[in-house]
């Protein structure tokens, strides 16, 4: 089980579970490791000292009480000195530790940034050349009906004709990214998570069909209502199915589950395909990331999904070996923080 | 309550029976042929819910979808479609229908989607009153 992908809901570095994990252990072990490093005369004799006074205070208690008593105040005092050193160097270790935890948050977010500026350069860059091409082929075109006084402008023509085409295809790409911006308040109602799946499952069954794909639908029928937003929902379920009729080959198969798990409720869309290679494992929710060819996927699918669950409350996470398959996992409250609720409903 | 429904289809034969359906249960319901007749209905009257036909001649449906998205952002769209395109069904979902539901629909499967529908657009409406 990988770990909620939304941790730090506020973070730049929730897209994927597993990779903040492991950057927390990291972070947990570097920390241990300064500590002992740094301190470790400290807490050698704050674990040692006392009890070896303690000792000797028994020991002085069969001599003369007053000499236990000193004894004994001596033991107090080193142990309080040791305990507030150990004390004030942990909560500094726990700042450092802080600090280094918003660094590298600071540092994901901007490596996030990077990546969606370049994703989105990519995009745009080759209409952009085609336009300009195109432009300049009609300018040349008209220059030389110009010259020669005949004009066949059907050439011409049809270089403006692909100038506006490329010209739709960047504003649809930006459209998609506005969509994707925009925040799309969620509307609650009880929903039958069962319902859509198996709704959803049927729009996917046909095509599936046609790629000897089987989707199983692993659902139970005693499955609790859920106050969420329906329609979006569906978006996540649709996209995730369709993504994983398009990650296996023919003869492949998709299993959708779902089950209530304490406070959440869980689905599953796990698929047996390729994978996700360990190295993308923690891109997969970035906008812009593909591993498709280009032109066929804008790569917004599943980052429109992180962030659709997150706006529902819940969780989105990946499992994956190469060449097994990949499972995703949305986890989503089974019932609503009242702050949120209260909103919408009262 | 009574809930203003719109129902767009080309095809005559599917839409009479819809019309004589939801009529039984005393659900009054309109009919446009076309997108352009039901972005024509909708300038008129303000519906609650539109049950909207994917493949029609003419206007697509999903452009229609997008046009009655910018025009009424309250109503509630139910897709409708003969053949189970993925494409057009993740495009609709996108752009922001309700639902999506497979023809033969079964009719009481699509009157709980229509009261469902109904049901967020007046929660819809709710919200929006509390934000002004």
């Amino acid at each position: 089980m990988s770990r909620p992908a939304s941790r730090e809901p506020e973070s730049g570095s929730e897209r994927q579970g597993i990779s903040q994990g492991s950057d927390q252990g990291m972070l947990a072990r570097a920390t241990g490791a300064r500590l002992w490093k740094d301190h470790g005369l400290l807490l050698w004799a704050h674990f040692l000292v006392p009890p070896g006074l303690a000792a000797l205070v028994v020991a002085a208690t069969f001599a003369t009480p007053v000499l236990a008593g000193i004894l004994a105040g001596a033991v107090l005092a080193i142990a309080a000195v040791s305990a507030r050193g150990l004390l004030s160097r942990l909560s500094q270790a726990e700042e450092a530790r802080l600090a280094l935890t918003n660094q590298l948050i600071q540092s994901q977010k901007l490596a996030a940034i990077g990546e969606l500026s370049a994703g989105i350069a990519h995009e745009i860059n080759n209409p952009i050349a085609i336009i300009a091409q195109e432009a300049e082929w009609a300018a040349h075109l008209v220059g030389e009906a110009e010259k020669t006084g005949t004009a066949d402008f059907a050439e011409v023509k049809d270089s403006l004709r692909e100038v506006r085409a490329q010209v739709d295809r960047c504003k649809n790409i930006t459209h998609k990214l506005l969509d994707f911006a925009r925040k799309r308040e969620p509307v609650l109602q009880e929903v039958d998570v069962v319902r859509i799946i198996e709704d959803m499952a049927r729009l996917v069954d046909k095509e599936a069909s046609y790629k000897n794909v089987t989707l199983v639908r692993d659902l139970p029928q005693d499955l609790p209502t859920l106050r969420t937003d329906a329609p979006l929902l569906r978006q996540v379920v649709l996209n995730l199915m369709t993504n994983a009729l398009h990650a296996v080959d023919t003869g492949g198969r998709i299993q959708a589950s779902a089950r209530a798990d304490g406070e959440m409720l869980e689905i599953r869309i796990a698929d047996n395909g390729c994978g996700i290679q360990p190295e993308n494992i923690d891109k997969v929710f970035n906008p812009f990331f593909t591993t498709k060819p280009p032109g066929q996927g804008t790569g917004l699918g599943l980052s429109m999904c992180h962030t659709l669950v997150t706006g529902m409350q819940g969780e989105i996470s990946v499992e994956s070996k190469p060449g097994q398959g990949a499972t995703f996992i949305v986890r989503l409250p089974l019932r609503h923080s009242p702050l949120h609720a209260a909103g919408k409903n009262t | 309550m009574e809930i203003n429904i719109l129902l767009v289809d080309d095809e005559s034969d599917f839409v009479e029976t819809m019309v004589k359906r939801f009529g039984i249960r005393k659900m009054p319901i309109d009919s446009a042929k076309s997108g352009q007749e039901a972005l024509a209905a909708l300038a008129a009257k303000d519906y609650d819910v539109i049950i909207l036909d994917v493949r029609m001649p003419g206007m697509d449906g999903l452009e229609v979808l997008k046009l009655i998205r910018e025009r009424a952002p309250l109503t509630e769209v139910i897709m409708l479609t003969g053949h189970a395109s993925l494409e057009a069904g993740m495009q609709g979902m996108n752009l922001g229908a309700y639902d999506y539901v497979l023809k033969p629909a079964d009719f009481d499967d699509l009157l709980d989607k229509v009261r469902k529908a109904f049901e967020r657009k007046q929660l819809n409406v709710k919200a929006r009153k509390q934000g002004a």
